[in-house]
Order: structure tokens, then sequence, then C-alpha cells
């Protein structure tokens, strides 16, 4: 399940926005997997403390997401009252599907 | 320590190192060839000081020469200059000497041609005398100017004159100097064949110390010099010189200046060098500057040393901090293995009518524990439970988490719980909020005789069950991840299995690739597991070799195929 991508560290890059709702957006682009997981966390973790209300992941500009991506989402989702995953590609889409997780993510097509 | 300590021999030691080895490795270092010795710096500031030495000897040598050269041509020029002086002695003598031979000594006509020259504010004489020669009538006639110092002493004026006419030289020269007024004499017989005449003269008296100076001629203004009448140089000889004392110091040169009987000797040394000051001063700017450069080129090479050898121990010490590093990396990579083989099953329990195997293929790097396992569990003698799990992310935490979920499986399944009843209780174990981490499980229960598989799936990936050459992937009911919900529910789908069949469970890693759909994958799964009619552990070989793409993500994979 995990993603090492031999000892490179994958690209990656967040930009974090409020939303409605005491919400927070964060749009994610590049590839996200275990090598970098840490980094969305720390990026994101404060802020989603104090935007404890609604969180929207953009991931639109994701080319790819490995299981300790979506264990951060899916414990983000614990966090937050509503969660929802926005422009997921097929191939993330078919993963998230495969592990049971689209309601729990809230994938939005 | 031994300059020849081999280096080699530290390095290749047991994996797990001692703090004992390592200090015989450094010690045995610290005689590398890399390093540069350190009496360099003096054996270059000895090749800069015998540099220097030549380089001062060849100047000062150069200076020497050039110096003696011109002082010899300086000496040359004095001498003429001396030469052309005694002309103007002789020439007036001479005309008087003819002139008393012609008048068979007329007194009166030799006074008034004489007498101008014993006159005047320069006169060239003192005094001048003419003598007659001759047996019983010799002595002075007439004298012009001062007494005459030779007349007062006849005998040694009779024995000058002789000596004179039997040299048959036309002008003597006698040194009167060791009189109260020390002065030169000179005679010049008359040109007549019998010399009847002599006409004798005295020089103005000399100083006393003999000292004078030819301010007026450029020639002497860079010189020391010293004339002496004859050529022995002796003090008694001295008629004139600028120095207070002699003789001269340094470097001299001297030349003969023939004149009539006698000679003088001119002695010169220079005041000034006459080549210049500045090659004069050359051999001491070239020493000086030498030894400065030798100093500085010494220190500059034990600097450089310095540097050299102190960039010599980091490399050594980044070339220990590299080994060790390496040797660290195999020993967790050494761990990480042993740990996840103990974590999986030993050996995999026999059934009656079943062939199982499985196989689990570490990440390509290694150094980190996975989360994959599998396990093989049997309920009874012809029921088990085949589960392949996965849990996010790597190292201790992963393992230990698959660890419990491993052993809470095996006891679950000790109290004969059903599959979902199993992935419903492990559900309220794991919760990704505290621990971060998810876990996919597949359970499947395996009833050898009746020929039937229950299977539940917490988030993980169908499993293959391949029959008469064709493979269909089991999909159930789907339930999420152990670890998302704690309050999780599952259900399991049944089916019965065709004779003889082949059911595959594996992790993401045999079918995942990045940028590529898990279907294709799967459907590579597929068809290489159809197309493959080997018996069990030769399928699970093939497919981990052919399948596994990057080999960045461990991989687990567990099979079981029905005998009949």
């Amino acid at each position: 399940m995990a993603g090492l991508d031999g000892n490179n560290i994958a690209e990656v890059t967040f930009d974090l926005a409020e939303a409605d709702g005491n919400g927070l957006r964060v749009r994610i682009t590049g590839e996200l997997d275990i090598t970098n997981v840490d980094a969305l966390e720390s990026a994101v973790g404060s802020a989603l403390a104090r935007h404890p209300g609604r969180l929207i992941l953009d991931l639109s500009g994701l080319r790819f997401a490995d299981s300790s991506a979506i264990a951060l989402w899916v414990r983000w989702s614990t966090a937050v009252h509503e969660i929802e995953l926005r422009d997921v590609s097929p191939i993330l889409r078919r993963v998230i599907d495969s592990m049971g997780l689209a309601d729990t993510l809230n994938v939005k097509p | 320590m031994s300059a020849s300590g081999p280096v080699s021999g530290a390095v290749a030691g047991p994996a797990r190192g001692t703090e004992g080895e390592h200090e015989t490795r450094s010690a045995s270092d610290t005689a590398h060839g890399g390093r540069w010795p350190f009496w360099l710096p003096v054996a270059v500031l000895f090749i800069g000081l015998i540099l220097t030495g030549v380089l001062v000897w060849i100047s000062a040598s150069t200076y020497s020469s050039n110096e003696r050269r011109l002082l010899n041509l300086r000496v040359k020029d004095a001498a003429a200059l001396f030469s052309g002086a005694f002309a103007s002695i002789q020439t007036p003598l001479a005309s008087a000497a003819a002139l008393a031979d012609a008048t068979d000594g007329d007194t009166t006509k030799f006074m008034q041609f004489i007498g101008p020259y014993t006159t005047g504010k320069t006169p060239t004489f003192g005094s001048v005398t003419l003598w007659r020669l001759g047996a019983g009538q010799s002595g002075p006639l007439a004298t012009v100017g001062a007494p005459s110092e030779l007349s007062a002493n006849p005998s040694r004026a009779e024995m000058f004159f002789a000596h004179t006419a039997a040299t048959r030289s036309r002008l003597g020269v006698i040194g009167l100097l060791t009189q109260a007024q020390p002065r030169l004499g000179y005679a010049f017989t008359s040109p007549g064949l019998t010399g009847r005449y002599v006409v004798y003269a005295e020089s103005r008296p000399l100083p006393a110390n003999r000292r004078s100076k030819f301010q007026s001629s450029s020639t002497f203004t860079d010189l020391h010099y010293a004339l002496y009448l004859g050529g022995l140089q002796r003090p008694e000889d001295l008629l004139v010189t600028d120095l207070k004392t002699l003789p001269m110091t340094g470097q001299t040169a001297s030349d003969s200046i023939p004149f009539g009987s006698n000679s003088f000797t001119l002695i010169v040394s220079a005041r000034q060098p006459l080549v210049g000051s500045f090659p004069q001063r050359l051999p001491w700017l070239i020493a000086i500057v030498g030894v400065l450069l030798s100093i500085g080129a010494a220190l500059l090479t034990l600097r450089l040393i310095q540097r050299r050898n102190h960039a010599e121990e980091l490399a050594e010490s980044l070339e220990q901090i590299a080994d060790e590093n390496r040797r660290l990396y195999s020993e967790q990579r050494t761990i990480a293995q042993t740990l996840q083989h103990a974590l999986l099953p030993e050996a995999l329990p026999k059934i009656r009518g079943v062939e199982t195997g499985a196989r689990y293929e570490a990440g390509v790097d290694g150094v980190d524990i996975g989360g994959d396992w599998y396990d093989l569990i049997a309920l009874d003698d012809h029921r088990l439970l085949l589960v392949v799990g996965d849990v996010s992310g790597r190292g201790v935490r992963a393992a230990a988490t698959m660890a419990s979920l491993r052993y809470a499986i095996h006891a679950y399944a000790a109290q004969n719980d059903p599959p979902e009843t199993i992935l419903t209780k492990l559900s309220k174990l794991v919760s990704v909020g505290s621990t971060g981490q998810l876990a996919t499980i597949l359970c499947a229960l395996v009833d050898v005789e009746a020929h039937t598989l229950t299977v539940t799936s917490a988030g993980h990936l169908p499993p293959l069950l391949i029959s008469d050459g064709t493979g269909t992937f089991i999909q159930g009911a789907v339930g999420v991840p152990i670890g998302v919900n704690t309050g999780a529910t599952y259900t399991s789908t049944a089916v019965s299995t065709p004779p003889a069949a082949t059911l595959l469970a594996f992790t993401d890693g045999l079918v995942e690739r990045r940028g590529e759909s898990i279907d294709a994958g799967l459907e590579r799964l597929q068809h290489a597991a159809t197309a493959d009619h080997s018996d069990l552990e030769e399928l699970l070989s093939r497919l981990l070799e052919e399948l596994r793409h990057d080999g960045d993500d461990d991989t687990a994979i567990a099979g079981l195929r029905w005998l009949d």
C-alpha cells in the first residue's frame, strides 16, 4: 500500500483558502505519497483545527495519491464536520472505491 | 605508530563494529599515504636559501668584476693624465739643456730662459740649477728660484748625475723626500755628445703629510689615489694622496708610469661604486628578498600541508561516516527483514485436500518494515482462514499495528468467529484518528471439503479465483478499511468453488502502478495467473517476478489450490 518513490521525495504543492461555513479549501497539486504526506499534514493541520466545519480538498491538480494520503484524508474526515473531495481523477476514484471509502471521503464527481 | 600500517585491514570488519575497532582504525588511518610530511617546509626554506645564496654570489661577483674592470680603465686614464703632466716638466728642462750646450754654459741666457718657470702664481719648479759636469770642474753654475737641496750635498749630486748618465737616460728623477722640505729633483743632461751640462730642477716642496687634492680634475673626483715614486709603494716613497691613512683598503688598481730613469706608481680605489650604487646594493637586495621569499614559501607550504592534511582527515572521517552509514543501513535492512519475517507465519498449516503457498517481498530499499502481511490459519481439519492485509504507512508503527491485527485475528478465529465478525471486532481495535493508520484486510474462510468460500473485505482488493483457465475476481461487498470507523460492520459473500480451483489473495503492490488504473493491474494479474498452469509455488514466484513493477512497494500474496 505504501508508495515509496525510490529515494526521491515526490513533488507537491498546497494552496489553502478559507471556505464557507467555517471551512477550509485545500488545493493539492503534484504527487502525494508516503515521502511527502507529512508535509501536507503539517501544512494543513493547524488551519484545520481553526476551521473544523468543512474541509474541501480540490484534487484537480493531483496526479497521484497513495494509501498513506488516503489514510490522512480519512483521518481528517474524522476531525471535521464535513469533508468533500472535488475533481477526483478516475484512477484515484477507482482506488477510493476499491477501498470502500467513497462515502467516508464524500467524493464528488 | 607505524607508517606502513594497512588501512584496508581495518575496513573489512564484522558488521557490528566496537569502539576499540574504531580507535584502531583511526590510528592506522593517520598513517595514510596521502598526507604530506612536515619536513617539507624546512626543505622549501633550505632550497630557497640556497637559491638566494647562489643569486647573491652571482650578482656580487658580477658587480665585483665590473667594478674591477672599470677601476682598471680609470687607473689607466689617471696614469695618462700624469704622463701628460710630466711632459710639461721635461720640455723646459730639455730646452734649457740645449741652450746651455749651444751657449757653452751662458748663465745669463740660462737664467733668462728658465726664470719664468720658477715664478708666477703656480711655478712649474721650485728651483732650477745649471750644473757643469767634468772632472775637477763639476758644480753648479747658476740657480734660479729657491736654493737647491741637492746643491747642499754635492757628493750625492755627483752620484745622481753619474747614475743618470750611466743609464743613458735623458731625464733622471730623484726623490728628496727625507729632507726638511721634501721634493722631487729632475736632471736633464745636455743633448751634446760630451754631456757637459746638466739642467737640474727641484719641484716645489711637497706637503709634509703628502696630502693633496686634484679637485679640478674630474678624473679624480670619484677616486682615492696614492702616487709613489718607484715601484715599491713604500711609505717613504709616497708623493701625494688624498687619504689620511694608507695603505688603501678595498678594491684597488694600480698602474706604473715610466718617467725618465725612474717611474711612478699610481694606486686608486673607488670612492663610490663606479658601476653605480644599484649593482652594489643588488646582492643585498637579492639576499633580503630571497630570504623573505624563502620564509614566505616555507610558511605557505606549511599552511598548504596543514590544509591538505586537514582535508585528508575530513575525507577519511567522511569515508568512515559513509562506511558507518552503509553498515547501519545494511544493519537496519537486516533488522527490518528479520522483523518482517518474524511477523509472518513461520510455516503454513497443512490441510488435507489443498495446497497452500504464500510470498512476501519487501520494497526495493527494504530499510523500513512494510505493513503488508498474509496468514493462513487452520480452524479444524477441513477449514482454514486465509488472510491478506495491508497497514497504511511503513516502519515500526505500521509493523506493530500489523502484528496486533494479525494476532487479534488468530484470537477471534480461535473463538470460531466468522470473517465478518472478525473484521467487525477488529474495527474496534484501530482508529485512524488516534494512530493515523488504516488497514485493508481480506478475510476468506475456506471450507476445503464443501468447496465453499466466505469472503469479507475491509477496503481490500478482491481475491482472484482461477478455474479451468478462467480467472474471476470475487466482487463482494467491500466495507471500509479497519480504522476508519470503530463502529463499522461487515458483510460476507459466499461462493462455491469448482474442483481444482485456485484462490489468490494479494496486496496492491502486485497490481498498482503509478499513473495507471488498478483495473489495468488486475487485468494483468488475471491474464498472468490464468496463463500459468504450473504448481502453486511456481505460480506465486512467477507472479511476483512478472507483475511487480518498480518494486518500491512491498507485496504479500497468499494462494490456495484444491487438489480435487
